[in-house]
């Protein structure tokens, strides 16, 4: 819900290291987070469009790795990959799950610079 | 070439929020981030616990809701020192709009902060602010599927309102699935069931924060 923010800070990294380093051009940008946290990622993509302008950092495309959800039975103590939190675990009906993973964070984990 | 970051995108509203979180212990405050979607009661619940609480603690308010100044004149009327805080459209409070409004409070008079979030059940929980805890309602109407859609919410809170009891008969809330849900996102997280309304249920969560407040303070 608040990509311009998003768009904002990545950009801010981004000129942070090109102050670092050196770089004149981005050519992408690779992002993490989890499927289940609520990131749209074309509309990340449109503001950061529009925000770079002018900047280091136009022009980037960004890269997404969406990092699966995740959870844990204490029945059949599986490890299952999930679409969306299950109330019982899909492989064994066992109603004690935990989320394990699936909703990290936004980050920039590397930059494709010229 | 490719340069390596592996960096939080909000890394610096963290370093923010751990500076607001430096300030409130030199002040020795308890901090509560209060989040919920618009209409759960989360006013509601900061006047019932001002009013139980008002005179063991020094109470302060920072209002983030997004309308008016209508939350932050239901608290004023409580002879609490509240600050509105203007968020000009924002789905969230960040940490820099908790250090702008820090100011307008006398630091060394205050000690339990409640910050009421914007409503909204998805932002809010992204952004730390330099709270000692998150908690948050879940108001019966809403539905007993919010835990599965919206998990990091309940995942960072420490406590858990389900909110509007009174109302249960009518509007078919699934009270078994919610506490489960909630409980499969986050195994420490504390749940009370309650009518901001009523006051049912109230006198357990004022018990549970007590407890934090006590024990932070010692
Ligand atoms: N029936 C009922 N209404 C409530 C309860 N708690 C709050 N309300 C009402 O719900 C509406 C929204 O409450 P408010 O505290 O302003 O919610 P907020 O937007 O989360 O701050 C108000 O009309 C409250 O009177 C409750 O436990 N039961
Ligand atoms: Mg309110
Ligand atoms: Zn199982
Ligand atoms: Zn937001």
């Amino acid at each position: 819900m608040h990509e311009l923010y998003l768009a904002e800070s990545i950009i801010d990294i981004i000129q942070n290291y090109a102050a670092r380093d050196g770089f004149k051009k981005v050519n992408s940008v690779s992002l993490s987070y989890g499927r289940l946290s609520c990131i749209e990622a074309k509309s990340l993509q449109f503001a950061f469009d529009v925000q770079a302008k002018g900047t280091t950092a136009e022009g980037a495309a960004l890269e997404f790795k969406i990092l699966p959800a995740m959870i844990h039975c204490f029945s059949c103590e599986k490890d299952l990959e999930v679409k969306m939190l299950p109330g019982d675990c899909p492989s064994c009906g066992g109603n004690e799950v935990v989320l394990t993973a699936g909703t990290e964070e936004l980050q920039i984990l590397e930059l494709d610079v010229d | 070439m490719k340069v390596k970051v592996v960096k939080k995108v909000l890394d610096a509203n963290d370093r923010i929020a751990e500076e607001n979180r430096k300030l409130f212990d030199q002040h020795k405050i308890f901090v509560i981030n209060l989040m919920s979607s618009p209409g759960a009661g989360k006013t509601s619940l900061v006047e019932q616990t001002i009013k139980a609480i008002k005179n063991k603690y020094k109470i302060a308010v920072i209002e983030g809701d997004i309308q008016d100044t209508y939350d932050a004149d239901r608290i004023a009327k409580l002879k609490i020192p509240v600050v509105q805080i203007n968020t000009g459209g924002a789905c969230h409070i960040d940490g820099n709009m908790i250090r702008e409004a820090l100011p307008s409070f006398d630091l060394n008079k205050i000690d339990l902060l409640i910050v009421e979030n914007v409503g909204n059940l998805v932002c809010p929980a992204e952004f730390k602010i330099g709270e000692n805890i998150k908690v948050m309602l879940l108001s019966t109407p809403e539905g007993a599927d919010k835990p599965a859609k919206y998990p990091l919410m309940f995942q960072e809170s420490a406590a858990l309102l389900i909110n509007k009891m009174d109302l249960i008969s009518y509007v078919d809330f699934d009270l078994k699935k919610a506490r489960h849900d909630s409980l499969s996102l986050n195994k420490k997280l504390k749940i009370f069931e309650v009518s901001c309304k009523t006051a049912a249920g109230l006198e357990a969560w004022i018990a549970w924060l007590t407890q934090r407040i006590d024990e932070f303070k010692k």
